[in-house]
């Protein structure tokens, strides 16, 4: 079954793939920061308000991931902030997060090391995205 | 302290250079064991990242540190990798008497690179405890 991009269905979805997911729990044991997730408003895509997507991440676990506004996801440890087409480019696989972040098309906010030390982690949840079906506003 | 980087291009510094810069700031403010290194290091280090076409020249100058968009003239030691084997290359833990450690599986992982030409470093021969210093540098593994 597909969700609406950045709802809260695709929210729990997400959530579930990666508590289901081995490579991820191996990879983030010591992670203990909340990650935000900023998707900035685009309207000639159909997205005309920005979403924030606050994600609870603990010791390789997803305690909770939520969809609210911008400044939800902006008052995380870590925050991470794209156009809707940026993060639509990542979950179909198009663009990676990371190569994303070093071109400067994400922009990154948190402290780097603790950020390079986990980007197999980092990896596979953009992995973890990339596994939910989701059907999009501007395809819609 | 002044501030241990700067940015040759200022506002317009990449984001591939302010995430470098930004990457050994950190390290030297919040490592107080890194400061030796970047005190004492004075050299050029080229990195380019093969896959995004994006490159950035460390100006090592003893104590701090200007970092400049692209590839310049008169580096000492020039990287080459994929943007997978530079985030790579920040994971290598630093082991006995201060050197990398390539024998465990990050390490592994970045010498079978190297071994296979995915990660090629220019002016190696000459440059070794350059070289050493800089990977200190660079790495967050604790």
């Amino acid at each position: 079954m597909t969700v609406a991009a950045f709802s809260p269905e695709w929210a729990q979805a997400f959530k579930e793939e990666i508590n289901k997911s081995p490579v991820y729990q191996q990879a983030a044991k010591g992670w203990k920061w909340t990650v935000g997730l900023v998707v900035e408003a685009e309207p000639d895509r159909k997205f005309p308000e920005a979403r924030g997507v606050v994600m609870d991440l603990f010791e390789g676990q997803a305690r909770d991931i939520r969809v609210g506004s911008a400044a939800d996801a902006q008052a995380c440890d870590f925050v991470i902030s794209g156009p809707y087409s940026r993060w639509k480019q990542v979950a179909l696989k198009e663009l990676d997060a990371t190569r994303g972040m070093l071109q400067g098309k994400l922009k990154l906010k948190g402290d780097l090391p603790t950020v390079v030390r986990y980007t197999k982690a980092s990896q596979e949840l953009t992995e973890c995205t990339t596994r939910v079906p989701v059907t999009w506003p501007d395809e819609a | 302290m002044t501030n241990p980087v700067d940015y040759a291009d200022g506002d317009d510094a990449s984001a591939f250079a302010r995430m470098l810069g930004g990457l050994i700031e950190a390290n030297v403010v919040a490592r107080p064991e890194k400061l030796t290194d970047f005190h004492n290091l004075k050299a050029r280090v080229g990195i380019f990242v093969t896959d995004i076409d994006e490159a950035v020249t460390l100006e090592f100058q003893g104590g701090h540190l200007l970092v400049r968009n692209g590839l310049q003239e008169g580096r000492d030691v020039t990287i080459r990798a994929d943007a997978d084997t530079v985030m790579q290359l920040s994971n290598v833990k630093i082991g006995f008497a201060g050197m990398p450690n390539y024998l465990d599986s990050t390490g592994r992982e970045v010498a079978g690179k190297m071994l296979s030409g995915r990660l090629r470093i220019e002016g190696l021969l000459g440059n070794l405890t350059t070289l050493n210093r800089v990977t200190r540098l660079f790495s967050v593994a604790t």
